[in-house]
């Protein structure tokens, strides 16, 4: 243990059995002690780094079905939604009133929104508000539009950037291997080496990534390792992921059912990322399954960012977490934690100090959802795709 | 100072070393069954397993207090009864006119067998409180903290002056028992506060947190910097929560998690089988 620790403290890769060997038997002080050590030669100037920016989930409706997942209803469902772009544009707005620059996009594979229906929307996003970034489409949804459009991945990452994305978010990784992911049901949707290449893709074509892992279902700690390395091999070849975050599986509502990974689970987890990914510049704290408590202890556990002032989240909330952190809430923890607190993009690039300490911005101390309960609304431009699946196809029939 | 210092690990390491040399990695906990005083028990649930049938709430009069404590003793479980704060016994006693005496024996008659905390930082003389309560026939163990305290050093100071004055208290839970909506307390503030405290109150054998009031990850951190007991786990399966853990495995998992040894005890801190 003390060679490990001594060698992770040179500057020098761990090797997979050695990782293991740090997870299982080191004490969580000393993997504390490694990691923030990382994180203070990473970052010497003392900056914590956060983003103004809001997840919005277009749609709900989805035919992977992963059973870890609480938030997808099935097609047909009369709790399926799609957002309509007028919706989309009004969150836009208030994103903007709050300081923010960039929406990140993900939802489920909707059989009935095609490749178009994406490329419009984004195209009509840029068109309106030219400067607003589009961090958009994990890889399982890149590959659901690949297979739906016949494209492969490559080009429809083509057409996306041509019509406005201009970065892809790390979901939809959870642990990547495929004994896991086959027991998720999210072997289908993404195998490991799928997901892989779809970022590999997405680098070569400019872009930037960011990575992200969900623990805590049915891995090993062996496969929890094996996830970070398959990153790390990534990273070495291509050098495009901004960032690494990892969350806890949260069980509520699921098919999965189980309980959650522990606090200490997930800073251990966390300390383990940030000595494995040596060649990651960046871990965000996920103070959004860990609550603002231990999402600020993550600050002494390898992370250096406090992730997003999140304004609309859905996922994480369908699965029993709802922690609320607005600027001035995430601002207060890092500067509480002995760190200059600093707004940034998503390319990790400093864009100044707190935007409340610049102006008034409304408090936010409960997060907004997609939609209001109860609104079924259809939104007009749908019609304009072609519907594939029987029930949509009946419901533009019937009118509902 | 400590208090100031932003090296948090090096702060929460003292304080586990501390921990361990008192505790190993034996850790306690209390599964405690809550009736408010104003809505004395009726029947007990199905299902309960409770280490402690706790009154909470400031009782409005000494009558409303004997009556909710008639009612939990009533079903002679067994279980420790304990109740109220010693702040609001005091209290009573200035608003009804007895003395603090008569109102724990009242208390105690009535089938109380302890009161449930004391808040170092809302009662005047508690040296004499707790005197005067055990004179009476009833327990105090449990040191806690009401308000959010800025200084964070004073309580500390508090709950070990007292401690050296009257013995007898078995843990003390630093961490305030109120807290500000608009700007809580803060992970780094709270793991600060847990270790300072097992730092500087080496006479009180515990240092206690709160499961249900500080959360389950809050709560098994600061078993790792300095915490070695769990109160207020729930002591009646919510059954709302679908196929998650029972409290007592969540409890028990969280502990084994911090690589601990889980241990439950009643509320009067005496073992219960495992
Ligand atoms: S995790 Fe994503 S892909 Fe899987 S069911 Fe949920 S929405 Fe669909």
């Amino acid at each position: 243990m003390h060679q490990i620790g001594a060698k992770v403290q040179r500057g020098e890769r761990l090797d997979r059995g050695e990782a293991l060997e740090l997870y299982l038997h080191a004490p969580t002080s000393l993997l504390g002690r490694l990691s923030d050590g990382i994180r203070a030669r990473k970052h010497p100037d003392g900056l914590v780094t956060y983003i103004i920016d809001r997840n919005v989930n277009y749609t709900n409706v989805c035919v992977a079905r992963c059973n870890f997942c609480a938030f997808y209803r099935p097609v047909g469902s009369s709790e399926g939604y799609v957002l309509g772009f007028e919706e989309i544009f009004r969150k836009i707005d208030e994103t903007i009133a709050l300081g923010g620059g960039q929406l990140l996009v993900q939802g489920g594979h909707n059989p009935d929104l095609p490749l178009e229906w994406y490329e419009d929307l984004f195209k009509s996003i840029k068109q309106r508000y030219p400067a607003f970034r589009l961090h958009a489409l994990s890889p399982p949804e890149v590959i659901h539009l690949s297979r739906m459009s016949r494209l492969p991945v490559p080009q429809v990452i083509d057409r996306l950037i041509a019509a406005g994305l201009d970065s892809i978010p790390g979901g939809g990784a959870e642990i990547l291997v495929d004994r896991v992911r086959k027991l998720l049901n999210c072997y289908s949707k993404a195998s490991a080496d799928e997901w892989l290449g779809v970022m590999r893709a997405a680098h070569h074509a400019g872009l930037r990534t960011t990575a992200t892992m969900m623990y805590g279902t049915v891995e090993t700690m062996e496969e929890r390792v094996e996830h970070l390395f398959r990153l790390r091999e990534l990273q070495d070849e291509t050098g495009g992921f901004t960032a690494f975050i990892t969350w806890s599986y949260q069980p509520e509502h699921t098919e999965l059912g189980g309980g959650e990974a522990t606090g200490i689970d997930y800073l251990r987890t966390l300390a383990l990322a940030r000595i494995v990914l040596d060649n990651f510049d960046n871990l965000q704290a996920s103070w959004v399954t860990q609550g603002g408590k231990v999402g600020q202890l993550s600050l002494a556990f390898g992370a250096n960012d406090m992730g997003s002032v999140m304004i609309e989240e859905n996922v994480v909330r369908a699965a029993g977490a709802s922690y609320c952190m607005d600027e001035i809430e995430i601002v207060r923890n890092i500067e509480n934690a002995g760190f200059t607190p600093k707004r940034r993009n998503m390319h990790y690039e400093l864009l100044g100090d707190p935007i409340f300490r610049e102006r008034d911005v409304p408090r936010m101390l409960t997060l907004a959802v997609a939609r209001a309960d109860g609104d079924a609304s259809r939104p007009p431009e749908i019609a304009r795709y072609t519907a594939r699946s029987a029930a949509e196809k009946k419901a533009r029939l019937t009118g509902h | 100072m400590a208090a100031a210092s932003p090296d948090l690990l090096s702060i929460a390491m003292m304080a586990d070393e501390i921990r361990r040399r008192m505790h190993g990695t034996r850790t306690t906990f209390v599964r405690v069954f809550e009736v408010h005083v104003e809505t004395p028990l009726v029947a007990l649930p199905n299902g309960l397993a409770a280490g402690e049938l706790r009154i909470i709430g400031r009782p409005a009069s000494l009558d409303a207090a004997v009556t909710a404590v008639r009612a939990a003793a009533a079903p002679r479980t067994g279980v420790p009864l304990t109740g109220f704060a010693m702040n609001d016994l005091e209290r009573l006693a200035g608003t009804t006119g007895e003395t603090l005496a008569g109102i724990c024996a009242a208390l105690r008659d009535a089938g109380l067998n302890g009161v449930s905390e004391l808040p170092v930082d809302a009662v005047s003389d508690a040296t004499a409180a707790t005197r005067t309560a055990r004179g009476a026939g009833l327990s105090v163990m449990r040191l806690t903290v009401q308000a959010p305290d800025d200084a964070r050093i004073p309580t500390l100071v508090l709950a070990r002056q007292l401690q050296a004055a009257a013995g007898g208290f078995k843990a003390f839970a630093p961490l305030s028992r109120t807290m500000s909506v608009s700007a809580p307390s803060t992970g780094y503030d709270d793991v600060k506060h847990v270790a300072l405290a097992r730092m500087l109150v080496d006479n009180v054998a515990s240092i206690q947190v709160d499961w249900a009031l500080y959360g389950p990850k809050l709560a098994q951190v600061a078993l790792t910097v300095g915490a070695d007991d769990v109160d207020n786990v729930a002591a009646v399966d919510p059954g709302t929560l679908g196929t998650r853990r029972s409290p007592i495995e969540e409890i028990r998992g969280n502990i084994r998690a911090a690589a601990l040894d889980p241990f439950e005890r009643n509320g009067l801190f005496e073992s219960l089988p495992s």
